[in-house]
């Protein structure tokens, strides 16, 4: 028995064990720009597009001359395993002894709360893809800003703001809010909560589960017990799909269903769902590639033509621009030398990217509003906000669900 | 009273389903004293044949369980020749890594061929239940738990009732005795092997339509899998069924009356006070080993 247990502990201990890798050298004149990303391990997927986001902005910046004085770009990307203590490694490793001369965010804010820090004590600019958390910048960083349009709490402020303005007879009522316990899911359904509370709909169900949730059957009959009309569900990916299946088995079909994150993965999720039963699920989302923002164009042109596919990630696009507002900062101040000046600069003036204009208050929370995406016709269109980067005009009122598989 | 009893069929669903995929990981350990912990990514890659073969042809996962239950058969007969067959004699801590690297092997392998993103199967019946009065039970899960009850009921008569069966519990119980009879040990090691990595693959092709599957899904099913088994008694078929059930009823009842975000604590808090009281489990046996340590 004491052998079993000492290997299960061993066990546990070697999964926590992941490697970092890259690195090289750089010819003289280039600009190291380093990073480490989750390709490998649970958040592999969208670190590997952030990774392709990074590329197509090294090659573009490079087409165009480089960063500053014409110097090119070298990026340094390491493999944080989707690990916490490896992405700490991996950043100090960048710094002293990779010499990177810059460096740009890793994915999720599980990674980017202790890669911030390894940044911030090097007085460091970090710009970071995919950390929303409001947590992330309660810590008086100055080094730190994340290119997005909004934290996690202000995600859905769009979306609701649509739900209070709607006229009174085809306002919910009542929402539910099963949300996965996450540093990202849970403020964005907390900040939904918020505003549509005050807004008079009253809250019959909420309650937090953990990632490793498999059975949502439970969950959904509870949502459906509370005969919630309008249902928010804080989730990633493989939560997301199985509480959607789970309310589709027990036939509960709440008039109006947002998500977080789970929509936005495009194909997978019509695979995942069936096409039908997307049918006006409403979800936020950073990037369109059909927007008229600057560069959108080239950038989803190049991304095609090194990476090919139909469909261009968000996580690319979002470790584009979180590139492009590095770039911003350097070509503003010059050089790259004074790395404080470049955070001042940040927070002074607005940056345009790919995912519209971004500028961020003094702990760099970004000020600006997140697109609202719905699914019609088995596509994920940009309904909100009105104008240039939206879509389509039109919005499904309702969840309808056909009932058909793939 | 109506959620109560609904809750109580989820969870008994739930627990078949378990069962299913818990069975195989039993069964190896009763007979071979292996704690397999590739099993999860075992029924992992079972769901992802299934996946492949239900894109490709479109063939229900209930029918390509006649597939990847003797596919993966072949695959855990491979396996257990190149790899468990040279340290089968070695301490149990020897086993364990082996098996944890072949996850990890499996799970790279999966990465590789399927890609790192999430996967699930939308049979027709995906989002179906079953309608009894107020009640529903869901389809899929109905199906999961009847097939569950077939496949450790095949193994019990396979078990107890066969010349192969009695082989196995021979060498199980005392190998060299076996070997004295004629029983050939390590070809009924390899097949047992086989048989249990069999059974992933039937529990694989369910899992497929009632869960989102990625290659690093594994570690979750493994952790709940071996959870199950020691509640029920490591190495007892009978075992497995009821830890399972009891899991799986723990597990709805916590989601419905106390809150999801204790989902995964409290079954596991039952097994802990469970094996307070029967550290052999609920059905296990209790070995000379045991009472020396």
């Amino acid at each position: 028995m004491r052998f079993r247990l000492l290997a299960l502990v061993a066990v546990s201990a070697l999964i926590g064990v992941g490697c970092g890798g890259g690195g090289g050298s750089s010819d003289k004149g280039t600009i190291k720009v380093g990073a480490s990303l989750p390709l490998t391990g649970d958040f592999s997927e969208p670190g590997k597009a952030a990774k392709q986001g990074y590329q197509v902005w090294q090659a573009i910046v490079n087409e165009q001359g480089g960063l500053v004085d014409g110097r090119k770009v070298q990026m340094v990307i390491k493999d944080d395993a989707s690990n916490q203590n490896t992405v700490v490694a991996d950043y100090n490793a960048l710094i002293s002894k990779d010499k990177v001369q810059m460096l740009l965010g890793t994915f999720s804010s599980l990674l980017n709360l202790p890669a911030s820090a390894v940044a911030e004590r090097n007085r460091m600019l970090y710009v970071e893809p995919a950390g929303g958390s409001p947590e992330m910048f309660s810590r008086g960083f100055k080094y730190l800003f994340f290119a997005q349009q909004a934290t996690a709490d202000h995600q859905g402020d769009v979306f609701s703001n649509y739900v209070k303005g709607l006229p009174p007879d085809q306002r919910p009522k009542t929402a539910a809010y099963p949300t996965l316990d996450d540093p990202f899911a849970q403020p964005t359904s907390q900040g939904i909560e918020k505003i549509l509370k005050a807004a008079g709909i009253k809250t019959v169900y909420r309650k937090t589960y953990t990632i490793d949730q498999k059975n949502f059957d439970s969950i959904a009959n509870s949502v459906k017990a509370s005969g919630a009309d309008l249902v928010v569900n804080g989730a990633t990916f493989e939560d997301g799909v199985g509480f959607v299946r789970a309310l589709l088995k027990i036939g509960y079909t709440p008039k109006m269903l947002y998500q977080t994150t789970a929509p936005s993965l495009g194909d997978q999720y019509a695979k995942a769902l069936g096409k039908g039963n997307t049918e006006g699920i409403f979800y936020a989302v950073s990037h369109s590639a059909k927007a008229k923002t600057p560069g959108n164009e080239q950038f989803v042109a190049k991304y095609k033509q090194m990476f090919g596919g139909t469909e261009v990630p968000e996580d690319a696009a979002d470790a584009y621009a979180t590139a492009q507002v590095m770039q911003a900062a350097v070509k503003a101040v010059g050089g790259i030398d004074d790395q404080a000046k470049l955070a001042d600069w940040l927070r002074n003036n607005k940056v345009d990217t790919i995912l519209g204009p971004l500028e961020w208050d003094e702990a760099g929370r970004p000020q600006g509003q997140f697109l609202v995406g719905q699914w019609q016709n088995g596509a994920p269109e940009i309904i909100l906000p009105k104008g240039a980067t939206a879509t389509t005009q039109s919005i499904v009122p309702e969840w309808k669900p056909s009932g058909a598989g793939t | 009273m109506t959620e109560f009893v609904q809750t109580l069929i989820l969870g008994l669903l739930v627990g078949g389903v378990y069962a299913l995929l818990a069975s195989g990981l039993t069964l190896i350990f009763g007979v071979m004293n292996v704690i397999n912990i590739a099993h999860g990514a075992f029924l992992i890659l079972a769901a992802f044949i299934t996946y492949s073969i239900w894109r490709a042809i479109g063939l229900d996962p209930l029918a390509g369980i006649l597939i990847t239950t003797p596919v993966m058969f072949v695959f855990g007969w491979v396996v257990y020749n190149l790899t468990l067959r040279r340290i089968r004699t070695g301490p149990a801590a020897a086993t364990v890594l082996l098996t944890f690297g072949l996850a990890l092997v499996v799970e790279g392998l999966m990465g590789i061929i399927w890609g790192n993103t999430a996967h699930a199967v939308t049979a027709p019946y995906f989002n179906e239940s079953f309608h009894i009065g107020s009640l529903f039970l869901p389809k899929a899960q109905v199906y999961g738990g009847v097939l569950a009850l077939v496949v450790l009921a095949v193994l019990w008569i396979v078990l107890t009732q066969s010349w192969l069966g009695r082989a196995i519990r021979a060498a199980a119980v005392n190998p060299q005795g076996a070997a004295l009879v004629g029983v050939n040990v390590s070809a009924v090691s390899a097949a047992t092997f086989a048989v249990g990595v069999a059974s992933a693959g039937a529990g694989g092709s369910i899992a497929s339509v009632l869960y989102t599957f990625l290659p690093g899904s594994h570690y979750v099913w493994i952790s709940r899998l071996l959870g199950i088994i020691v509640l029920g008694g490591m190495g007892s078929l009978p075992g497995a069924l009821i830890g399972a059930l009891t899991l799986g009823i723990a597990e709805t009842m916590t989601v419905t009356y106390i809150s999801p975000s204790w989902a995964t604590a409290v079954p596991y808090a039952l097994v802990f006070v469970v094996l307070l009281v029967r550290p052999y489990g609920i059905l296990g046996t209790r070995l000379r080993e045991d009472v020396v340590t």
